[in-house]
């Protein structure tokens, strides 16, 4: 199919010129066949009529009424026909006798001889529409034939679009991979090749974002290393030399280089959870195994702040996922909730599963944060009241949409709400199983 | 009568347009070029067999016309061959094939038009009946092109079969007018189908123009349709290996 606005014409013109025509023929066929027997049939009239002027007695039904008058008088009458004259006009007329509307046709060719003939008005009725019936009936018959044919054609002209749109759907949101489609029709085509195309250019620019954001915290990330070894030995030898800092330059210092560490971290790790490059590894696993593990991880940092975490719900949560990811969601959300609580506050994590979903939901009772602020979060780089942030502690703004990031790979939802403590964050996050 | 100027353009025709549809979806890169070895011969072929048909049909004891129209049935059964075996000749040997069976198709038609006993039709039933088989003829042509496209792509032995029952069917056109013409022993007929499926209905109508459907073949005819089938199915088949 080189284009599909000439196979639609040129095959519905086919169509359609065949079957009316056969149509046709049909009804010409069928309606020359009813004429034929009509023909006959009047035959038959005539011969029996005939027949009975030379049959005394006989009073066979002709369906035909007949008077022939001669000189006034009645010479012959068949067996439909009054006694009276069935019509007194010349020429064609109706009339009412034996009960029937009759057609009634009247001759005089000499003035001494009448002939009258009649036919029930039902009967020529009858008789049109049996010859218009069958000259139709080929017609309406040949409809629904039309509509099943156009349908497999015009379902046949568009299957290369059908077959285009299935393959766009079916593709998954880290597939840039051309469109490849057999016998494209030229309406078809340019859409393809520029659908292509963009696919082309969309792969090449996520890959150099990819590359570029990678290769950035990938070259930051060695010399800040060799800087915080360095401060530390800095710091060592002040403090072996009793060079005091009375205004903390050294403490600011470290401050700012482990926070541009942990954000470089979290951007490398943005970049690695980010829907449009993260290659999946689904596994079935236990989500509550994952957050012991976390809890544990995270465990030092809460003794140190006195804090009390616990983990409450089920005891196993098998869904699918990839571990990785989760790990760092669950990571991520304990971290906040322990960074951002004070000294001595309580965080909480409660596991269930409702119907085919899992919920995971972690809580703690620190400053929590307002509503209005519940859709930036999860901005990259956005931190609640900026770099005036009163924890004062270290963050990179991208815990949050890293999480993000990672519960739209695994078709979840996640949102934020006052924490069942008096004060404090609650997160929900939902999981499909 | 309008029904007999449908039938007498649908014999003609249909054959005709189902082999040029055929061979359009084979030569379909090379359609223009195809139609013009087509159209030229076919006119002077048309034009030679309408001016001498008189002298031709006195020929050879009267069966002047029936003998050139079997040599012309076997001749496009003999080009159909050549096609199919040398590839450099493949488009005009088809374009000739087709306008062999063109000059028989057009000089009956021509012949129907003019014979005396055509005083029976009014030019409205010659205008409808040959507008009715005309569009018919064209509409089946372009269903079977459309047709014979989906299977070459997805089944290259349909189309071959489908050529070599089209080119046998020349030879059994052929095969019935020797046999007219006693130029071919009759043998034994081999069975009755009418009842089955009449050469006068119109799927019998449809075969007969397609494959030279035959309700009565005698035993030479099939034998030969048989060969003839075999022949241009093989050559069909050694096309497709030198591909």
């Amino acid at each position: 199919m080189r284009s599909l606005r000439r196979y639609l014409v040129t095959v519905l013109i086919a169509l359609f010129t065949l079957i009316s025509f056969v149509a046709a023929l049909q009804s010409y066929k069928q309606s020359a066949s009813r004429a034929e027997a009509l023909f006959d049939q009047d035959l038959q009239i005539l011969a029996s009529s005939l027949s009975q002027q030379y049959q005394a007695g006989s009073q066979q039904e002709l369906g035909l009424a007949l008077q022939v008058w001669q000189k006034g008088k009645l010479v012959y009458r068949s067996a439909l026909a009054p006694q009276t004259s069935m019509s007194d006009a010349e020429g064609f007329s109706e009339h009412n006798f034996a009960g029937k509307r009759w057609r009634v046709f009247r001759q005089t060719p000499t003035d001494l001889l009448t002939v009258i003939v009649a036919q029930p008005l039902t009967q020529r009725q009858q008789l049109a529409d049996e010859v218009i019936t069958a000259s139709i009936y080929p017609v309406v018959l040949s409809l629904p034939l039309q509509a099943l044919l156009i349908w497999l054609v015009v379902s046949k002209a568009l299957s290369p679009i059908k077959r285009f749109s299935a393959q766009l759907s079916s593709k998954k949101a880290n597939d840039l991979s051309p469109v490849e489609l057999d016998q494209v029709p030229a309406e078809l085509d340019q859409m393809l090749k520029t659908t292509n195309q963009l696919f082309a250019r969309l792969a090449d620019a996520f890959e150099r974002e990819k590359r570029f954001a990678s290769d950035v915290a990938h070259e930051l990330r060695t010399p800040l290393s060799v800087l915080q070894v360095n401060l530390h030995n800095a710091s060592q030898q002040w403090q072996r030399s009793g060079i005091s800092d009375p205004e903390g330059s050294m403490l600011a210092l470290q401050a700012g280089v482990e926070r541009m560490s942990t954000l470089i971290e979290q951007i490398m790790l943005l970049n690695r959870t980010n829907p449009e490059h993260f290659q999946a590894r689904t596994e079935q696993l236990d989500l509550a195994g994952l957050c012991r593990q976390v809890v544990a991880d995270w465990y030092p940092q809460i003794e140190k702040k006195q804090q009390q975490i616990e983990l409450l719900g089920l005891e196993h949560l098998s869904l699918k996922g990839d571990a990785f990811a989760l790990r760092l969601l669950v990571s991520n959300l304990v971290g906040n909730a322990s960074k951002y609580t004070q000294v001595g506050g309580s965080i909480q994590l409660e596991l269930s599963n409702e119907q085919d979903k899992a919920m995971l939901v972690v809580q703690d009772n620190g400053p929590g944060i307002a509503p209005e602020e519940y859709n930036r979060v999860f901005d990259r780089f956005y931190r609640v009241g900026g770099d005036r942030h009163q924890s004062g502690t270290i963050g990179s703004g991208l815990g949050l949409a890293i999480v993000r990031d990672i519960v739209v790979l695994h078709q979840g939802s996640i949102s934020l709400g006052a924490s069942d403590f008096s004060s404090g964050l609650k997160v929900t996050v939902e999981l499909p199983l | 009568m309008l029904i007999n100027t449908v039938l007498m353009f649908l014999r003609e025709l249909l054959p005709l347009c189902l082999l040029l549809a055929t061979l359009l979806v084979w030569h379909r890169s090379v359609w223009r070029s195809f139609a013009l070895y087509f159209a030229l011969p076919s006119v002077l072929m048309l034009s030679l067999i309408s001016l001498r048909m008189v002298w031709i049909s006195e020929q050879l004891d009267g069966l002047g016309l029936e003998l050139l129209y079997s040599f012309l049935y076997l001749s496009c059964f003999v080009l159909l061959c050549l096609s199919a075996l040398k590839a450099q000749w493949a488009m005009l040997s088809s374009a000739l094939a087709a306008a062999c069976l063109f000059s028989i198709s057009g000089s009956n038609l021509l012949l129907y038009i003019w014979l005396p006993t055509q005083a029976e039709n009014t030019p409205a039933d010659l205008v409808l009946g040959s507008a009715l088989g005309a569009g018919i003829g064209a509409s089946i042509a372009v269903l079977w092109y459309y047709l014979l496209s989906e299977l070459k792509q997805w089944r290259i032995q349909s189309f071959a079969l489908l050529l070599s029952l089209t080119g046998a069917r020349q030879v059994m056109m052929a095969s019935a007018l020797l046999l007219q013409s006693d130029w071919l022993p009759a043998g034994p007929q081999l069975w009755q189908t009418e009842q089955l499926l009449s050469e006068q209905s119109e799927l019998g109508f449809f075969l007969q123009a397609l494959m030279g459907y035959e309700a009565t073949p005698s035993l030479s005819q099939l034998l030969l349709y048989l060969l003839c089938f075999g022949l241009l199915f093989w050559c069909c088949s050694f096309m497709e290996k030198k591909r």
